[in-house]
């Protein structure tokens, strides 16, 4: 069953001055999705929330809510809860003041705002912390009282500008759990702002990737991290080899490549057929789908089998990161679970890579 | 930072300041209050008797008017600086930097100016043959006299304190971040709701701290009123000014003066301590 | 803005600052304009009454020899004194250093015009003249607190490890006073400075009680001018003060901040 769109941005674009513009960006959101707009800072991702926010006007594009123009409304019209980086709770009213300041607004009745707002307390477990002031909160329970405070209101979509950069690494793991388990549970959609891959990764449906103004890839985790669509992609989420190489003939549906340096390899990633013979192309490797062996090992089709020597180990206790010399001169970076005590990698060492065709992407240059 | 050595360092530092202030702050009010408690003399200056007779006199009706008078006015120009100073307090807080750093040296630069020149400046205005009435002659209307009146004083007094209503509000406002104002924009709020809930009750030790600020300013006043009101209808600093200079009955002035420094000191301190909570109690996250 | 804040906030601001800037660009104007009767705008340009002010023996005394000799002798020795005062209070820790303080900076909480009378009682009382040097007694009472605060300011934003730095580097305590502290609160002392010499410099609540027929301040000389109904001479002394103090408070401004005003 198709799901219906509940935001719909369309060409949005942001001058600020001759030489620094933001968009023009589209993207549908679908209702009850999680969507995240990654990427590094001046990309653009707070600039097209504040957008759909009504603190920034457009210079051009519109912007959709349910179907109805929402760009056109002034900020405290629009059905969009914001919560803010930095919470922007109220001082000087206490957590059930600052939950309720949007249903008093509203003129509800006294009983329906202690109705709501206690119900939306229980959600976020903070019933006990009603009558405290924000000062006395801690980070993690002032951003729940943030979030409870928009959603009271039963706003349309949900979100967030990067809630989790103020807390410390251990709490930001415990609340990115607990915003998703709010979020499914709800089944509010969400629009997720952050810089940091791993959060997008980890609360997303669907992730947009941007970069000076412009989307690089809309996908689901698994599309963004498998088949990144540019190398900008392909370097900001995860880490990848990239080699320089050109197309020099096609086996069986795959595409065989040789790098500047001379080293072959066959490469069977899907979206790869639009490429052509004789394309320069970067060949994305991830770290972690470069197996190592020790030298002799049988050579399976599928799969490519290269010579090396090993140039540096770093030891993170959890894994192993691995510098490999290739025989072509080619340098791979590799990434293996420290899952086994007794196997143990060292400098010098001469090793084989074995790279499955399947894990080797190919871009265009 | 040090801690208590064998030589005690800080005493060399801030002692011939405060030796300074004991002989030139204290030691003269001292004097005042010594004053106000002898019985004024025509041919000495005071008489070795002690009496509470020059604070009696505070209470005959001449004087009582003037103090009524005198805080009648302090509060009207209190008034009108809150009406005109919040809104350009707001607009400089919230203002580009560079338009607040022009805006803020417009406001300021008066203020160092001598209080004379810009009384001379109204003079000019308002006089009989000043601008406005020249402006009313040449359309066809009568002159109008505006000056030496209680209006005229609270005119002056308003364009002379202003500054010192804006400046604390201005650091109040300062202090709320832009966020709060837009977070209470999200939630449904228009500019003036917003304005009422948020704004307004966390910028008030800003607003106490400037009316403090300019109430016990305006009820001190000399210059001013001097020049621009006139001698009946006057305020307590030109009563002052007149008894010691021109009568010479020194210990009513001295009493005089001493209760409009405890009133005003007070007021000053309570602007003081205004701010000094305020600035504890935004701990915002 | 960041908030959107209602249209009328603009056209106010205007109109106020032009209410407020209003008397001094009158007082400008009539400076330059031929007539004697003050009128604005005036229908002619000329220096007439900026001759008429140097040409005047009263004025020239009071500007030169009066208001800039004491200004200048306040600002130098406000400043030494205010910046030594501010350093024992905040380099130190002592018993009552909050109410030292508070004491150092109560002038500015005493209304002018009744330390003025407090002190001229108090001058009377020892039977000592008025002088330059009353004037500068009293001066020195309310600049001091602007050099101090100003210093404070400095002071407190200096990184205190800074000299200590310095003397694990082999500096005396002294030496790095002088080496290290001193040239950073460069900013903080100038601006002290130039607070006090504007201070004192366009006082009148203070000068109206200490002054003497040799030690008429420029302000005071132009206040009795208005009473005696004088001529745009006053207007020309008065745009001389204001280009003056514009230039002063323009400098404060780049090298420092003027929020610590009030």
């Amino acid at each position: 069953m198709p799901r219906s769109v509940e935001l719909e941005v369309c060409e949005l674009t942001k001058r600020y001055s001759p030489q620094v513009s933001v968009g023009p960006i589209s993207f549908e959101v679908y209702e009850g999705e999680f969507f995240s707009l990654l990427g590094p800072s001046g990309c653009g991702k707070t600039t097209t929330l504040r957008c759909i926010a009504g603190f920034e006007g457009l210079s051009q594009g519109s912007i959709k809510l349910h179907g109805e123009r929402l760009d056109d409304k002034p900020p405290h019209r629009r059905d969009v809860g914001l919560v803010f980086q930095n919470y922007a709770l109220f001082p000087h009213l206490t957590v059930f003041d600052n939950i309720a300041f949007g249903l008093r607004l509203r003129r509800l009745a006294k009983s329906a705002i202690a109705d709501r707002v206690g119900r939306v307390l229980q959600l976020v477990d903070l019933a006990e912390m009603a009558a405290r002031f924000p000062a006395q909160l801690s980070g993690g329970q002032q951003q729940r009282v943030a979030i409870a405070r928009s959603l009271v209101l039963e706003p349309r979509i949900l979100m967030f500008d990067e809630p989790l950069s103020n807390l410390d690494f251990k709490l930001r793991i415990q609340m990115r759990e607990e915003l998703r388990n709010l979020q499914r549970r709800l089944g509010k959609t969400s629009i997720y702002v952050t810089h940091d891959q791993t959060e997008a990764l980890a609360l997303s449906d669907r992730i947009a990737v941007l970069s000076h103004g412009r989307i690089e890839q809309i996908g689901t985790p698994g599309e963004i991290y498998e088949r990144p669509a540019t190398a900008f992609v392909a370097e900001f989420i995860g880490s990848s080899n990239m080699l320089r190489a050109r197309i020099v003939g096609d086996v069986d549906s795959a595409k065989i490549v040789v790098t500047e340096a001379g080293l072959r390899l066959c490469c069977r990633a899907e979206s790869n057929d639009m490429l052509d013979d004789g394309a320069d192309v970067s060949v994305l490797l991830r770290p972690e789908r470069v197996h190592i062996e020790t030298p002799g090992g049988a050579a399976v089709p599928g799969q490519n089998r290269v010579a090396a020597r090993i140039a540096d180990v770093t030891y993170l206790g959890e894994d192993l990161h691995l510098s490999l010399d290739l025989v072509s001169g080619d340098l791979l970076r590799a990434s293996l679970k420290n899952a086994n005590s007794t196997r143990t990698w060292t400098p010098a060492q001469a090793v084989e890579i074995v790279i499955d065709a399947a894990d080797i992407r190919l871009l265009r240059r | 930072m040090e801690g208590a050595r064998t030589r005690p360092i800080w005493a060399f530092l801030t002692g011939p300041y405060a030796v300074f202030l004991l002989f030139l702050l204290l030691v003269p009010f001292a004097n005042v209050a010594m004053y106000s408690i002898h019985p004024y003399s025509p041919t000495k200056v005071f008489l070795p008797e002690l009496t509470l007779d020059n604070y009696r006199k505070i209470f005959d009706l001449y004087y009582v008017r003037l103090f009524g008078r005198t805080l009648r006015l302090g509060l009207i120009t209190t008034a009108v600086c809150v009406v005109l100073g919040y809104p350009l307090a707001y607009f400089l807080a919230r203002a580009m930097p560079r338009v607040q750093a022009l805006c803020l040296f417009l406001l300021i630069m008066p203020l160092m100016v001598s209080a004379v020149i810009r009384v001379f400046g109204w003079i000019v205005i308002l006089g009989r043959k000043g601008l406005v009435n020249q402006a009313l002659v040449a359309l066809g209307l009568e002159p109008v006299k505006l000056l030496y009146s209680e209006t005229a004083v609270v005119i002056g007094l308003v364009n002379i304190f202003l500054p010192f209503m804006v400046l604390p509000i201005m650091a109040s406002i300062e202090r709320i971040p832009p966020s709060l104002e837009e977070a209470a924009q999200n939630l449904g709020a228009n500019w003036y709701q917003m304005f009422r809930r948020t704004i307004l009750p966390l910028s008030l030790p800003g607003l106490i701290s400037g009316c403090l600020l300019v109430y016990s300013l305006s009820i001190s006043a000399f210059v001013t009123p001097a020049l621009m009101g006139n001698a009946r209808e006057r305020m307590a600093g030109q009563q002052i000014y007149d008894e010691v200079l021109v009568s010479f009955n020194w210990p009513v002035a001295s009493s005089l003066a001493l209760t409009l420094v405890l009133l005003t000191v007070g007021l000053m301190f309570c602007a003081l301590f205004a701010t000094r909570h305020a600035s504890r109690r935004e701990t915002a996250p | 803005m960041s908030a959107r804040a209602p249209r009328l906030l603009l056209p106010f601001v205007v109109a106020a600052y032009i209410g407020l800037l209003a008397p001094l660009v009158v007082v400008v104007a009539v400076s330059f304009g031929p007539s004697a009767a003050f009128e604005f705008p005036p229908r002619g340009l000329t220096l007439h009454w900026f001759e008429a002010f140097f040409a005047s023996k009263a004025f020239v005394t009071a500007f030169f020899r009066v208001s800039l000799l004491v200004g200048l002798l306040s600002a130098a020795l406000a400043t030494v004194l205010g910046t030594s005062a501010a350093l024992g209070l905040v380099r130190f820790r002592f018993f009552g250093r909050e109410a030292v303080e508070t004491f150092f900076l109560a002038p500015l909480l005493v209304p002018e015009i009744l330390l003025g009378a407090a002190l001229y009682l108090f001058y009377a009382r020892l039977a000592i003249q008025a002088s330059i040097w009353t004037l500068l007694w009293g001066h020195l009472v309310i600049c001091t607190p602007y050099v101090i605060r100003s210093v404070t300011a400095g002071l407190v934003g200096q990184d205190p490890r800074l000299e200590e730095a310095a003397m694990s580097l082999g500096a005396t305590r002294v030496q790095a006073f002088f080496k290290v502290t001193l040239p950073l609160l460069r900013s903080s002392l100038l601006s002290g400075a130039i607070f006090a010499f504007i201070i004192s410099f366009s006082d009148i609540n203070l000068a109206l009680f200490l002054s003497g027929p040799e030690s008429t301040s420029l302000p005071v000389h132009i206040f009795s001018q208005i009473q005696w109904q004088g001529d745009p001479t006053i207007a020309a002394a008065s745009s001389l003060q204001i280009v003056i103090i514009g230039m002063l408070i323009l400098v404060v401004q780049r090298i420092f901040r003027l929020r610590f005003v009030v």
